[in-house]
Order: C-alpha cells, then structure tokens, then sequence
C-alpha cells in the first residue's frame, strides 16, 4: 500500500482541512494495521516452528516491522513525519488504553461476571456417554429439561454449546448441539475419535443484555449512583479548598523572608508529601482509632470525647478530608513559595511607598497574581481527586455502613470505589458488567466536569495555539 | 483593593497597559455572598458534627484532663503574652543597635508566626515520629494503650509507647534469611561511597563556595550511584531470600519496586517527549484534535477496566511478568506528561530552534541537540513524577502480580495491615520506614526539579 | 556401559514424569513453613516439586477466578473457605474431587459435607473454625456460664484502661452466633437443602439480635466504639481484657504473650429462643478444573490433610484440624478443646453462591445497627434483606 502513492503527495506540506486529518489517519491505520498483521503472522510462523514460543514475540514483532514500514510510508509521504513525532505515544495508548477501554465498553452491555465468564460450569458436571455413531451425548443423572440446564432460548437448544470431559478432566472439548431430547443431546457435527466422553457440562456463557446494567444503575440511583456522585464532588472540591487555603497561608508565612529558620519549618513541613500515600494513609487508619489511635488520646488532653473518626458516616468524611489535607498542603504550600518568588519585589516596594498594609499587599499583590499560577494546579488536584481512589479505599474501603446505601456504595464512596467493589470484592459478586457500565457513566461524568474546567481556563485555546 | 490590578492584563492589552475598569456592584458583593454561604454551610456541618458526639460517653480507655481546651487556650494566651514582652525588648534593642525604626507589629508578628509554625510541625509531624517509634516496639501494634498509674503524660495518656521495650525484633523480620554476595556488598559500599561524596560536596558548596571541581564531583558521584543502583536492582533475585515468612522478602520487594518504578519512568519519558514536543512547535492539521484526544481518552477509570488489561496481558503470555506490570503502567500518564512537556518546550524561545534550523539540522536534529538538552530539568521531574507515583502504586501490581516473589512495596504493606483477621502493624511500621526512605531521599534530593516541574508545566511566563 | 545407560534412561524418565504442581496458600509464619516442610516431603516421597506462591486470603478467590481459565492459575488453593464454594463451582474453576478421594472415614462429616456441591465434594476439608471467648484467667478466675455471670465477670473489670469482654461487634460473621440464638438465619435449612428464596436475617429474632448486641455497646458499656478484633487482641495480649471473642487465629499471639487463658462458648444471651451456635467455617484445598496435573495435585491435597499432617498443622498455627484421628491425637490441646466445643455447637456456612449475595448487605447492617445507640432495627435489616433478595433475583 506504500507503493501505490500519487507522485502529487510527495511534499512536504501537509493536506490541510479535515481532509487533511483524515488522510494523516487512514495512512496511519495501514501501517498500524500492516504492522500488527505482519507481527500476528510472524508470531504464529514462530510457534509453528519452535513450539512454546512466547506470545508476546507478538508484540516484538509489531514493532519491528512498524521500524520497517515507518521509513516506507515516509518516503510516500513526506509529511507524515510529524505525526511519527506522535507514534510512540499514539501506539502504546491504542494499545494498553484504547484496547481495555474498548473491550470494558463491549462489557457494559454484557451480563459478563465471576459466574457468567464462558468458561464450562463445575457443579452442573455430570455423567455423559457418548452413542456408538459419536453424535449424541446422553446426561444419565440429569433430572430438569435440557432447556433449563443449558439456560437456552429454543427448547431445542439448537446451536448451545455442551462441554465434553474424558475420564481426568483434563481438556474440556467443546461441541454444539443440534438438538435435545430429553436427556439425550444430539451433536451438530460427531465427535472426533480422540475425544473419550465421561462427563458433561454447560457453558455459562457472557450472553448481550442491552441496557438491562444501566437500567440497574440508574433504577438504584438514589441508593448510589446520585449520593456517590454528590460525594465525589464534594470531595474532589473541598480537598482542593482545603488544601490550596492551607498551602497559601504557610506559603505567604514562610515566604516572610524576615523568619529566621524558615528554611528549618519547610523542610519539616515537607516531609508528608514525600511519604508514599500507600504507607501514610495506612498508617492514619491506626492513628485515628476511636479507643487506642494517638489523635483521640491527644483530644482526651484537651478534655474532648473520643470522636468516631472512622465509624460514623459524617466524620468519616471529616477524616478523609483531614488525611487529604496532610497528604496534600506540603505540594500546595512549596507551589505557593515558588510562584511568590516568581513575583516582581518592585511590586511591593511600590505598594509600601504608597502606604498599602501587608494585608493589602496580600490581597491586591500577591492572591492575584497567584492565581495564574494556580488554576493549573487546581484544575489537575481537582481532577486527580475525582478519581483519588487510594486515599479511600486505604482510609476507610467505603465506610462506615450507611443507612438506605447499596452494599457497594457506602458513606464514602467516591465513584471508582464504587465501581471497583462492584467488580472485585466478593461481596459485590464479581459483577465485571455493571462494573464496566459504572465505568462507562464515570467517563461521561469526568468528561463533562472536565470540559467545563477547561472552558473556564481556558485550555482549549492554550492548546489550539 | 480597587487601587492595585485584580487581575493579569489580559493579552490583547498593549504591552505593560493597564486600564481600570470598576467592576460591578454584583462582581463586588460575590466575595460577601460566597463568604456567608461557606460560614453557614460550616456552621451547619460543626452543628451536625457537635451533635453526633451529644451523647457519646466519654471513654474508659482515654485519660481525659477535664477541661483541657480551657488550659490549652490559657497557655496559647501565655505564650502570646510572653512574646508581646519579647519582641517589645527585641525591637528596642534591635532600634539601639541598628538605629533603625523598626517596626513594633512586625516583629510581634514574626514572633506569632513561629508560634503558629511550630505548632502546625509538630501537629504535622507526630503521627510520623509515632510511627518510627512503632517500627521498633516489638509488641506488634500501633494502638497507644494508657498507663494510667504512670506519672509520665506520655505513658499516662499512651501518647509514646514504652521506650525501654523497643528493639529491632521488626527489622529482623524484614532481614531474615537474606543472603548479599560480596559482590553486591561491594556495589552497595560504592554506592553509598558516591552519595557520601555527593553529600559532603552540597554541604561544601553550602557553606564555602561552589566551585566547578565539587559540581564535577557531584556529577560523578550521581552517575556512580545510578549506575552502582541500577546493578544491585538488575542482578538481585529471588533466590537471595531464603527466609520463611512473606515479610522476609522486604527487600526484595523494594528491589522489584525499583526496578519497576525506574523502568516506567524510562518508558515515560520515551513516550510523551517527541510528542510533547510536535504539540508545541509543530503546526499541522490534526495535533489540536490528537492532543485532545490524548487527554479524553485517559480520563477512562482504567482502572474499572483492569479485568480487560488483565485479559490483554495474559493472552500477550505477560501476565504475572514486570514487563507486563510496566506496560500496563507506562500506559497511564501519557497524557499528563506529553502535556507538562509541550508547555516547557513552548516556554523555551524559539530563536534557538531556529537558529540550528538554520545552519542546516532537520527537524529531528534541532529536537535532539538544541531541545532535549535543554529540558533537561523537565525530563528529571517527568522521570521521577512517574517513579514515584509508580513506587506508591498497589492496585495494579497486586490483581496483575501473583506470589511474594513479585510483589512491590505497596502490595508487600497492604499484606501487612489486610490479613484474613490479623494486621502485623509493627512489622508495617518498620517497613514503612525502610520503603519510605528511597523517596523520601528522592524528594529532598530533587526538591527544586520537583517544585520547578510541577509550576513549570502550568504556568508560563 | 549399557547399564549406565539404561540407568540414565531411567533416570530421564524420572525426571520427565516428574510434576511440579502450584499451590496458592494465604497462610503465614510457622504455617507457611509447615506447608513448605509438607512440600519437602512430597517431593522426597514422589520425586514430584510443589511449588509455594503466597497470595493474600482476601485476593485468592478474585484472582482464581480470573486466571485459572487463562492457564495461569496454580493447581491447588490452600484453602478457601466452604462459603466460597458455589461462587467458585459455578465459575467453573475448581474440580470434583470425588474420585481422587477414597477414602472419607477419617475426616469429619460435617467438614465434608460444608465442601459438598450439588452432591459432589470440591475441596478436601482441613481444618474447621469457629468463634469462641477467650479469657484470661487471672482477670476471670472462674469461667462463667450463664449470661448473668458473664456480665458481672466482664462489668467487674470494665473501666480506667481496662476491658471486660471485647468483640468486632460490626462484624456479621462473628456475630451470627447471637443472631440464631435469637432465631435469625441466613437461608432456610429444609432438611439439608439450602432455600435461598427464605432469607431470615430481618426476623423477628434477629432484629432482638441486634438489639442486644446494640446493648453489649451502649446499655451495658462493655464494648466501646471502634474496637475491631485487631485492637482487642492488642488489648488482651497486654493483659488489659478479661475475654474476647475470637477465632483460633489469634491463638499464636496469645500464647506468645505467656497469658494463662481458657476457651470457652459465649453463654445463651437474655431473651434468647436457642442456644448461641457460631458460624463454622470450613477451609479446605480445592483443585483447578484446568490443572494438567490434577493427579499428583490430589495426591499433595491429601497428604496436608492426613492425620500426621494435620497434627503438625495444629502445632504450627492452633487450627483445628478435619482429621478425625489427628483431634484424637490432639485431645488434650486447651485450644482444640475450646474450639472443638463451639465448633460442634455451631451453624456451617451455607456454601450456594447465592452467599456471595449475602455478605455485603448483612454485613453493613449489623455494622449500622451499632453505630448508635436506639435505631430502628427492622427498618435496617429490611432493607439489607429486600437487597439480598434483589441481587439474588
């Protein structure tokens, strides 16, 4: 495909328009795809040959021709090579990003879990001989219709699928069915002679369900999805209020370059930040023990009750925000120093001369020109909080339990939480669909929060410049 | 207020150009408005808050001082009091010697200002040195029991577990069993050689002055290091640690852990360089649209799609594999970092770019020689921004890793504190503080990359 | 020199037929290190390699589940918990074992029977556990028996930094002891077979369960906020708590702590119809339905579980075994005595999948029922019930 390019395409300037954007695409999409194909088919050549071979020589051999066919497709085109700047990127989040996200949206609209994985059903084994014409397969012990048992649509069961064991078990051979009769499951095509029949079983297959997990979701949305949502705003938001409030008083004290020591305290006060969250976070659940945690013990000084830090639905959200802040005003705190230093001292000289207190200086001079520097790093602490999944699920895993929630979706929840327990805790069943659909309604959600961010600072323009 | 500018003057404006413009009576009442809101909303939260604890009776574990808050005040009033007198002495002798006015208000204010510091460190900082301690009390627990027959406020209130018991029975779990080649004991002691070196010579250039043969040194002794790491991680295995218990396999969890971090943090940087650098200086239909694209598609919890990564990196024969571990990894933060990097590379000025272009280098040669160099800084925070975010990381490496052989430090923690029915908090303690020492360092030791870093890629001048 | 090749042949042949099997196991400390010991024995007998990969209780099933149809999973698991066992059936990830276990005599029946699915047997049982009091005896001199003489014994030595009775009231697995003393239950038992249609966690009894155990935090100030099981244990192996409730996992600490202490059932609670009967909890080594060595693996399932096994397992960890002779051997051990005793009163765990279901509704509602004192017990367990019955479907 390479070779069959116009001659009038070779220049260096680039189509322009949404032609030109198309054209960049496709081009890329053969060679991407050519690479893959190439890759796929050497890999396949090299199991052939040397049996075992890994199944990542896949991934070798992808890139290996993608270095071949790179400088072909240049010579055709010689102004895709500004998109080659973008290939490295553009193929590992095809790969490792698009690809998931591809598969866990197919999911959405699956009835995909820990049971229905398609992969044959243990408890449901039983007995099966095989007839001498090796076509039908008869269920000796089964005592409900074969329609029940292969859970199929027609009573039939043409086209289900029936598990075949021999005497250890060891390979599982698939087969359709042509039909049932009764007990007696006759085969769409015979069963080879290699395969000895023993035992049977059903497929419990991942079956399409349209809507049916969405409708789910939004049917208990008051019991999650609508008090999740408003929590995870309401977290992502204070966190970064609290945090950014914390930073910018530190930071304006010790930007005081009278204070002697200043150096001392920001060293200190930096230490949080540095700390792993995987380690500090648990560490904080022990401290904030209602009976034996050191916070509770330090109150019980000051004459205060114990405080059910992380056993009461409210106060847990206090603690969660309390962890948050210590993890986070460190970062707030040493982005304010050095935006202050970038700041023009002439400014405040002037302001001095003309009589402005310090308290002025600071809210005439210093909040806004900070404020530049700082809607960035709002924006991103915003986002990253939205998503902050650690800090919860390290904390408090979701709890303490609430009254009127949905086991997976307790008092604090933020959305991923909710999500992951809906997907991997037991208690939640495995359910990878409803999970997947979770997923699905956060990105929407994230995209649109996201979007109005960008809007209002102006990002977009940023990057079309 | 109104007299200074409220607000950057925005680009169309002429060079240096200011025009006032009195904002509207609705834009200045806001401030009031969201003042009130914010006042009632947390007035209403401490009411909720205040009343959950009504009836709560006090409990029979804590040592309570009655009234405690009451004396705590008193003594914040003391202490104000007691500077108030100080710095009223301390500017007099200041104004004596110096014979310079200098001002009352703003030496008391300094002085408060080192009240208020030294009480948030120590608020900041206790739960840490708590936790220190806890790594060396061998009765497994983080919990503060109260001894109430004690003198001591400390031991009385359970606020220091008992220092004559401590020991480093945790730290000789972690160790057990572990076998170092001399070999490795060789690289270690060059590598701890070079960071002494590099350490003595920052302190050199501290105090005396920076010369160029101590940035020689300290550039030397970097590489020494890197390099002596970089063998002991690659060539360390499993086979080394024959203790029994998972917990014995710390080190090798944190060599793992390292070499997965640096890896990624490699790969990171190979990946959103060149295309930060085309979203900055290369103008050609479609980047606006492809960098947009980058950062909606990472927005994707991909981490709700982990059963789907999972299913990719098995049936790619990389399941359960550190290569498999680090794509999955390297995957993520494309997008943030091709991001940070093409606002560095628009914050450098162009002049140079062009000036290489015009002596003849392509476009590749002017982003390898004139750019690259240059971002040199930007590329350190990028590398160590992932390696850190990395070497916390635990969700991933615990569904994609199975066996203690493979575990990272996060996953070899979370074991430690989410037993079927028991936690081994002394032991998490002490490796806690072991695992925590590497970044720790890496964060004093790269503060400025990291401060830089993180304003840099927001913020242009 | 035909000999010698021959022997090499032989030796070849060996090696070739030779299997490593995987284990997953959840165990720690000196349990890894029997099972390691086990291993080294296995191969010393069948000149077959066990190979021992650690992985957290908590992680096994999700994981199992996800790798074992790809070819990743291990042969064996050292060991689920029976309630998992439907959950796991249904995946199609663990296989029969019927036919590699002949012999049954020497395990015990209701062992068996927690790892029997739809009438076939997924996992040898090793060991049993229930929850019972343990306390120390030199702040409880006597063992109390009655629910009068337990309040006194632990209201006696409540107050100023001490403890009398201290248990993870928010937790529904140690708690559902009192839950059907009071007649509360999680499926209805008909005769053997579990109707998961009749859930009875919001009957009348258990909402009298939650209010007593309501009471054990709030009416009489035994069990302050926030004790979980990991701070009562802290608390008992310093001494400071006269009786907790807890399972034979804590046993190794305990007995390191040089505490003198006895085993005993929690007593009949106020008000109650029936005796209190804790959970049973079977664990057992199931067998990966895709394993290629399914025989040898048996054959090393069985070995852990074998009387001699099973004795030095006890040793290692306290766990009561599921061998019948090994408990023989084990008669005077205070810890097998003590579990042995609330283990034969107690309730298994339904194994159905629909279990699955169960856990997180019930477990938040008796987690809500003791977050303050006075609630509307009913509405709570309604609800976590009519969510129970909507998972299920």
């Amino acid at each position: 495909m390479t070779t069959l390019s116009p001659p009038r395409s070779r220049t260096a300037v680039p189509p322009q328009g949404s032609r030109g954007i198309l054209l960049a695409l496709l081009i890329l999409a053969a060679l991407m795809g050519a690479s893959v194909l190439i890759g796929w088919l050497l890999s396949t050549l090299a199991a052939q040959v040397v049996p075992g071979a890994p199944a990542y020589l896949l991934l070798v051999f992808t890139v290996v021709s993608l270095l071949v066919l790179a400088p072909l497709t240049h010579r055709a085109f010689p102004w895709i090579t500004n998109w080659f700047y973008l290939l490295p990127a553009l193929v590992f989040i095809l790969a490792f990003t698009v690809l998931p996200v591809v598969l866990t949206v197919n999911y959405a609209f699956t009835n995909y879990s820990g049971q229905n994985s398609g992969n044959p059903d243990s408890a449901a084994r039983q007995d099966a001989t095989l007839s001498s014409d090796r076509r039908t397969v008869t269920l000796s012990g089964l005592t409900g219709s074969a329609q029940e048992y292969l859970n199929c649509a027609a009573p039939n069961c043409a086209g289900a699928t029936l598990v075949l064991y021999d005497e250890d078990a060891s390979v599982p051979y698939r087969v359709k069915v042509a039909s049932a009769q009764g007990n007696a499951f006759t085969l769409a095509a015979p069963t080879p002679e290699s395969v000895q029949v023993a035992q049977a079983t059903r497929i419990n297959k991942i079956s399409y369900v349209g809507l049916a997990n969405f409708q789910e979701i939004f049917g208990k949305a008051s019991r999650a999805l609508w008090p999740v949502f408003l929590w995870t705003v309401i977290f992502a938001f204070s966190t970064i209020v609290l945090n950014s409030v914390a930073g910018l008083i530190l930071g304006i004290l010790l930007y005081n370059k009278r204070l002697k020591g200043r150096n001392v305290y920001r060293t200190l006060l930096f230490l949080p930040w540095a700390i792993p969250t995987v380690i500090s976070v648990q560490m904080w659940v022990a401290l904030f023990n209602q009976q034996f945690g050191i916070v509770n013990k330090s109150l019980g000084l000051l004459g205060i009750v114990a405080i059910p830090w992380l056993n009461d639905p409210l106060w847990a959200k206090i603690s969660i925000l309390m962890v948050n802040l210590w993890l986070g005003f460190p970062y707030m705190m040493t982005a304010t120093i050095s935006a202050l230093s970038t700041i023009n001292d002439d400014l405040y000289e002037a302001a001095e001369i003309d009589g402005a207190s310090r308290w002025q200086q600071i809210t005439g001079i210093t909040l806004p020109l900070l404020r530049n520097s700082f809607t960035p790093i709002l924006l991103s602490g915003f986002a990253f909080n939205f998503n902050n999944f650690g800090i919860i699920y390290l904390l408090t895993a979701g709890g303490p339990a609430q009254e009127g929630r949905e086991s997976t979706a307790q008092s604090t929840d933020i959305l991923l939480s909710w999500g992951y327990n809906t997907a991997f805790v037991s208690a939640g069943g495995q359910n990878f669909a409803l999970a997947s659909a979770i997923a699905l309604i956060i990105f929407f959600l994230t995209l649109a929060i996201s979007i109005v961010n960008f809007k209002a600072a102006g990002v977009f323009e940023e990057a079309r410049k | 207020m109104t007299t200074a500018p409220n607000n950057l003057p925005p680009g169309n404006l002429p060079p240096g150009g200011y025009v006032h413009r009195e904002p509207s009576a609705l834009r200045k009442a806001l401030p009031w408005i969201i003042g009130v809101v914010v006042l009632a909303l947390i007035g209403w939260l401490g009411a909720a808050l205040v009343d959950s604890l009504k009836d709560k009776q006090k409990s029979f574990s804590i040592y309570y001082v009655d009234r405690g808050w009451v004396r705590f005040l008193l003594f914040l009033l003391a202490a104000s009091g007691v500077l108030a007198l100080t710095s009223l002495l301390g500017q007099r002798i200041g104004m004596a010697r110096t014979g310079r006015r200098i001002s009352y208000a703003a030496v008391l204010g300094d002085q408060l200002t080192h009240l208020f510091l030294i009480l948030v460190v120590l608020i900041a900082i206790y739960p840490l040195f708590y936790v220190l301690i806890a790594a060396f009390d061998p009765r497994n627990s983080l919990f503060a029991f109260p001894d109430f027959g004690n003198p001591n406020i400390f031991y009385k209130t359970g606020l220091l577990p008992d220092l004559k018991q401590l020991n480093l029975e945790n730290f000789a779990k972690l160790f057990e069993g572990v076998t170092i080649p001399a070999w490795q004991l060789l690289l270690a002691v060059i590598g701890g050689a070079a960071l002494a070196a590099v350490l003595i010579s920052l302190i050199v250039s501290k105090v005396g002055r920076d010369t160029d043969a101590l940035a020689n040194v300290r550039a030397w002794g970097l590489r020494v290091l890197v390099a002596a790491l970089a063998v002991l991680v690659i060539f360390m295995g499993p086979a080394q640690f024959t203790g029994g218990s998972n917990e014995s396999k710390f080190l090798l969890s944190v060599r793992n852990t390292l070499l997965v971090s640096g890896l990624t943090g490699v790969l990171a940087i190979l990946l959103s360089t060149t295309a930060g650098y085309a979203m900055a200086r290369l103008r050609f239909p479609g980047r606006f649209q492809m960098l947009l694209f980058f950062i909606f598609i990472q927005m994707f919890p991909v981490f709700l799609a982990l059963v789907a990564v999972f299913k990719l990196l098995t049936d790619l024969g990389l399941g359960n594999t550190f290569a498999g571990l680090i794509l999955a990894y390297s995957g993520g933060a494309i997008a943030f970092n091709t991001w940070i990097f093409k606002g560095y590379v628009e914050s450098l000025p162009e002049s140079l770019e062009e000036a290489a272009m015009v002596d003849g280098a392509t476009r590749w040669q002017t982003f390898t020689r004139v750019v690259l160099p240059l971002s040199r800084g930007m590329l350190v925070f990028i590398f160590l921004n992932q390696f850190i975010g990395t070497y916390a990381e635990f969700i991933l490496a615990s569904i994609l890793m199975t066996g203690v052989e493979h575990w990272t430090v996060g996953v070899m923690l979370r074991s430690f504190t989410s037993g079927q029915f028991s936690t081994k908090w002394g032991v998490f303690a002490a490796a806690a503080t072991l695992g925590a020492l590497p970044i720790v360092g890496l964060f004093y030791g790269f503060q400025n990359f990291f401060v830089g870093g993180a304003v840099a890629g927001g913020v242009k001048e | 020199m035909k000999k010698a090749l021959t022997i090499l042949s032989l030796a070849l042949l060996g090696q070739a037929s030779a299997a490593t099997i995987t284990v997953w196991t959840h165990f720690g400390d000196s349990e890894l290190a029997w099972l390691r010991s086990q291993a080294a024995d296995f191969k010393a007998k069948t000149g077959n390699t066990v190979n021992i990969v650690s992985v957290p209780f908590g992680e096994m099933t999700d994981k199992f589940i996800q790798s074992a149809p790809k070819g990743q999973g291990p042969d064996l698991l050292t060991t689920q918990p029976h309630d998992r066992l439907g959950q796991l059936a249904a995946a199609g990830v663990i296989e029969p074992m019927d036919k590699y276990v002949t012999s049954r005599t020497d395990l015990d029946k209701t062992a068996l029977n927690a790892m029997t699915y739809q009438g076939k047997l997924f996992g040898i049982p090793m060991f049993a556990e229930a929850v019972a009091v343990v306390y120390n005896k030199a702040l409880v001199p006597t063992a109390p028996t009655t629910w009068s003489a337990f309040l006194a014994a632990a209201q006696k030595n409540t107050g100023s930094g001490k403890f009398g009775y201290l248990a993870d009231l928010s937790n529904a697995y140690m708690q559902y002891g009192i839950i059907s003393a009071y007649g509360g239950y999680v499926f209805k038992n008909n005769g053997g077979t579990l109707n998961v249609k009749d859930v009875g966690l919001a009957n009348a009894g258990a909402d009298k369960a939650s209010a007593f155990l309501n009471d054990l935090r709030y009416k009489y100030n035994l069990v302050p906020e926030g004790v979980n099981g990991d701070a009562a244990k802290s608390a008992f192996v310093q001494g400071r708590l006269g009786m907790f409730l807890t399972g034979p996992w804590d046993m190794g600490d305990i007995k390191k702590a040089n505490i003198n202490y006895g085993i005993i059932p929690f007593p009949t609670p106020p008000g109650a119809s029936g005796k209190w009967s804790p959970f049973v909890g079977v664990q057992g080594t199931m067998l990966n339905s895709y394993s290629k060595n399914k025989v040898a693996a048996a054959q090393f399932a069985k070995q852990i579980s074998s009387s001699d096994a099973q004795v030095a397992f006890n040793k290692a960890g306290g766990r009561i075994p599921a061998s019948l002779s090994a408990r023989t051997k084990l008669k005077a051990d205070p810890v097998v005595q003590g579990f042995g005793k609330t283990i034969s009163m107690g309730t298994p765990m339904p194994n159905v999948p629909q279990m699955g279901a169960v856990w997180g509704p019930w477990s938040n509602a008796i987690a809500q029922s003791v977050q303050k004192s006075g609630q509307n017990y009913g509405q709570i367990l309604d609800k976590a019930v009519q969510e129970i019955n909507s998972n299920i479907k």
